[in-house]
């Protein structure tokens, strides 16, 4: 017998959807609405295309949750059914195709200035001017990632997925999880700290 | 570029997300002694991961999380009723 790996209440809230309740829905809905939505909007940098993958993401889980087998937690379910969703918003924009990211273009050479200006968040308020500024540095950042590398980086630095819960939720090796990873997080400090020092962030 | 560095620089995300075994992480810490240009990689590394992750939030507009509601309600209330 398989063993269940959803969280307690997500499985009593599965358990209650397959008897018919739209309460338990409602529930899981608020549960993972906000991540979905922010994983949308990180992959594809819209808030329409984020609305649209929340919505495809919610309907084809509730579609398909009552032959859902909670062999895996309910959010890594719902983040594959989001991450096809992405795929797909992506074919159908018929956007450039990946371009790869090697490694050799920044592995420093003796003698180089190897200095890389990454600023600090800061949670004071009254930052609210240049917290907006860095927020777009980084979200232009990311967005200017290829499509592959940005998928890997979102679901591991942003939403916590180990290597292999994200090898198993994009259908790929853990070994090129961590190639990939490592590829987009030094894209995203090269790309953040020239900005930086560009004068993009006062 | 020092010795070791092309090797070792492969595997700094790795070592970073505590995903090498002892030996390799105590080989990388040595590179590290003669290497400041693959300890300053890490710690940048660090610090572009830590911005990211703190400029993440994103707020769901209202009007969105009533869409969202209402479509489901239309798709599924029919079927499922308390």
């Amino acid at each position: 017998m398989n063993e269940i790996a959803t969280e307690p209440i997500d499985h009593r809230l599965i358990s209650e959807f397959k008897a018919g309740s739209m309460e338990a829905m409602e529930k899981i809905v608020e549960r993972y609405e906000d991540r979905i939505f922010t994983f949308g909007l990180k992959m594809c940098g819209h808030l329409q295309d984020a609305e649209d993958i929340a919505q495809e993401t919610f309907l084809n889980a509730f579609k398909y949750l009552k032959d859902f087998r909670e062999e895996t937690k309910l959010k890594n379910w719902l983040f594959k059914i989001a991450t096809t969703a992405c795929i797909r918003k992506r074919r159908k924009k018929k956007c450039e195709p990946d371009r790869e990211i090697s490694l050799e273009s920044f592995i420093p050479q003796n003698g180089d200035d190897v200095k890389y200006e990454i600023p600090d968040w800061s949670e004071d308020p009254s930052d609210n001017m240049l917290r907006a500024e860095l927020k777009d540095v980084i979200d232009n950042a990311i967005q200017s990632l290829s499509h592959k590398y940005r998928l890997v980086f979102n679901l591991r630095d942003m939403e916590g997925f180990s290597t292999q819960e994200t090898a198993d939720i994009l259908g790929i090796s853990t070994q090129s999880v961590k190639t990939r990873l490592h590829r987009a997080r030094l894209f995203l400090r090269d790309k953040i700290s020239t900005s930086y020092k560009e004068g993009g962030v006062q | 570029m020092k010795k070791n560095c092309r090797k070792d620089y492969e595997r700094l995300s790795e070592y970073l997300d505590g995903e090498l075994d002892p030996d390799a992480c105590r080989e990388i810490e040595r590179h590290f002694r003669e290497c400041p240009e693959c300890r300053e990689c890490v710690e940048s590394m660090k610090k572009t991961i830590q911005l990211c992750k703190e400029a993440s939030t994103e707020e769901v507009p209202t009007d969105a999380r009533e869409r969202l509601r209402s479509m489901l309600q239309a798709c599924f209330g029919s079927t499922h009723t308390e």
